[in-house]
């Protein structure tokens, strides 16, 4: 009995800490500016309200400085906070559509086809992630300068690709070789070359590893700073971890803004993972050989 | 139909060799059992003709063509695996029209084949199920299906029977019998199970190490075996193979080092023209119909097979008589068969 309580009281601290800012996030989203400083905080909003959200959309028309009224001010790059939004979900769709492309193809040739230097190429896959980012990050931004693409979309996406196209091969791989053997000798047999199997025996069998692929690309574009900071400079190509951060940054910082456009900020993983996880289904390959 | 050539067919993985120069020739429409234990080279040889492994050395032939170095779909062939192989995400149906589909056979042809092979292989009212719902022997059922509705001319298997239980292996035994009778194609089917082997081919191709150790017909096999390996490796109980104990037959050079097999069966009651022998019976083993006895000769101890009327008791005094002709001889260093 005591033990059952302790273990919902710690499952309950956990989800606290877990829960605990984003639930804050939300409500002060909703509160004004006056309302969120106040002390004690206002857990619950007062006076609920949609005027930070309204704030966000209307900035582009008047991105004037205190021209918010009661509600609070505005940051002064508030007027980028939309085209952020829009550029993160390009590249976000463009690097998790592209790194499924590429690694699929990858994790299949090395999980499947046995060819001579197979071990050597996913080994050096692998290695590209051993350096850390920051090491890298210089060097990057001479080759992409160079090729002319510093404040453009396709810089980011380049180079988000090289995070996560390696990972995904590695995740993509180890799913492949759980996938029976004798699936693809089958698909083989029955009249399948390359292009074939992978359609009609990895791509159907490995669902809940693409799923989990995209989500992990997306959100790994979605939330990447330190290249965007380096690779982008202005609000052509900025992506929302840019925009946000720097209204933190502002000279005085207008915490009802800044929540509201971070509640914007999570909600395209939300929905992404609301949409694929029924999709994230174990037990797919039940049934195909002698268990 | 196809007949097919192995021409020294090597298989090397490193510096392990699989299969070495084997040479092969399948005839057209024939049953060709490769009959031997775990990693003697007989799945090795299998893929090899499937084209699911490399051939490292040496050429295969279909008919006059050289397939060697033909992608496994380029071939057609069809094949059943021990593990059955069954897409999960399909049904019944679509597994078995999936090989037509990717040929573009018409939907409305697929549909009748689909069918038909059904009717044949008492699946029609499984054909909307998945993999998953379906029992072992089922499974293997919709392989087979999926293999004939091609209607192939080469047809491999790879131990398809080893996954089921011993009833459902002997009625699955004579479908494929009766399908090798109907579809008159060429079938290479490989077993470790020398039961199978007997019953379904009308060859044997014996293999250990990766080399074929004799090729002939079951009976030519359990009859005149070339060495000891093919000796012991048919037979239930295995054949007593010593080097002395049992009688030399008159034709073998005096002096000459050799083994002498003796079937089990091999035995009869004591009478003129038999060469007479006795040993006291050690153990008794009623099978039925049949009664194995271990027995102790002079320097030797032999396993028999007799009618259970002979009605042996343990410790006994066992007389019974052997034909020489019976006999088969070895040579004691290479271990092969020598013939008068």
């Amino acid at each position: 009995m005591a033990r059952r309580l302790l273990l919902a009281l710690f499952s309950a601290l956990f989800v606290l800490y877990v829960a605990g800012p984003v639930l804050w996030l939300l409500s002060s989203s909703l509160q004004m500016e006056s309302e969120i400083t106040a002390v004690p905080p206002n857990w619950l909003p007062p006076h609920p309200g949609l005027h930070n959200f309204t704030a966000i959309f209307t900035a582009g028309d008047s991105a004037e400085y205190a021209n918010r009224g009661i509600a609070g001010f505005l940051p002064s790059g508030a007027a980028n906070l939309l085209p952020a939004l829009y550029n993160s979900l390009k590249v976000g769709l463009w690097v998790a559509g592209l790194n499924l492309l590429f690694s699929l193809t990858a994790a299949y040739a090395i999980a499947v086809i046995d060819f001579k230097g197979r071990r050597a190429t996913l080994y050096t896959v692998l290695a590209t992630r051993v350096i850390p980012d920051i090491a890298l990050v210089v060097p990057l931004f001479l080759v992409i300068r160079n090729l002319g693409l510093i404040n453009s979309i396709g810089a980011l996406v380049v180079t988000y690709l090289a995070v996560t196209v390696p990972f995904t091969i590695f995740i993509l791989i180890s799913y492949f070789e759980g996938i029976p053997r004798d699936l693809y000798r089958a698909s083989r047999i029955d009249g399948c070359g390359h292009w074939g199997a992978l359609r009609h025996v990895y791509l159907p069998l490995s669902l809940p590893a693409l799923v989990a692929a995209l989500m992990f690309a997306f959100l790994t574009s979605w939330n990447e700073f330190l290249f965007a900071l380096v690779l982008t400079q202005n609000a052509a190509a900025q992506t929302l971890p840019i925009i946000i951060a720097g209204f933190v940054m502002d000279f005085t910082t207008s915490f009802s803004f800044v929540n509201a456009a971070g509640v914007i900020a999570i909600l395209p993983p939300v929905l992404l993972a609301i949409i694929f996880q029924r999709y994230i289904v174990s037990g797919l390959t039940a049934g195909a050989v002698k268990g | 139909m196809a007949a097919i050539t192995l021409q020294g067919v090597t298989k090397r993985y490193g510096n392990v060799t699989a299969v070495q120069a084997l040479d092969l020739a399948i005839r057209e429409g024939e049953f060709m059992v490769l009959l031997g234990p775990s990693g003697c080279g007989k799945t090795t040889t299998l893929n090899m003709i499937a084209g699911l492994e490399e051939i490292s050395d040496g050429t295969l032939l279909f008919d006059a063509k050289d397939v060697t170095r033909l992608p496994p779909h380029k071939r057609e062939v069809a094949m059943v695996f021990q593990s059955y192989a069954l897409y999960p995400n399909k049904t019944v149906a679509e597994n078995i029209a999936f090989p037509l589909r990717l040929r573009g056979v018409p939907k409305a042809e697929i549909d009748r084949a689909v069918a038909s092979v059904a009717e044949q292989l008492e699946l029609t009212p499984l054909l909307q199920r998945r993999p998953n719902q379906l029992s072992g022997g089922q499974r293997q059922r919709v392989a087979l299906g999926r293999a004939i509705v091609r209607q192939p001319s080469v047809f491999l298997m790879d131990e398809p029977l080893s996954n089921l239980d011993a009833t459902l292996r002997l009625s699955m035994r004579s479908l494929i019998k009766r399908l090798h009778h109907q579809l008159k194609a060429t079938f290479v089917y490989v077993t470790h199970d020398q039961a199978e082997a007997l019953t379904l081919a009308d060859r044997i191709a014996v293999m250990q190490g990766g080399i074929v150790q004799q090729l002939d017909t079951p009976e030519g096999i359990y009859e005149r075996p070339a060495n000891t390996f093919v000796a012991s490796f048919l037979g239930s109980p295995q054949i007593n193979l010593l080097r002395a104990g049992l009688p030399r037959p008159a034709w073998v050079a005096e002096g000459r080092d050799v083994i002498v097999g003796l079937r089990p069966e091999d035995v009869a009651r004591p009478t003129e023209g038999l060469t007479a022998l006795s040993g006291r019976v050690e153990l008794v083993s009623p099978l039925g119909s049949e009664t194995q006895l271990e027995l102790a000769l002079p320097g030797a101890s032999i396993t028999l097979r007799v009618p259970k009327d002979w009605r042996v008791t343990e410790g006994e005094t066992l007389a019974f008589g052997i034909d020489p002709a019976r006999l088969h001889v070895f040579d004691a260093a290479t271990e092969r068969r020598i013939a008068p």
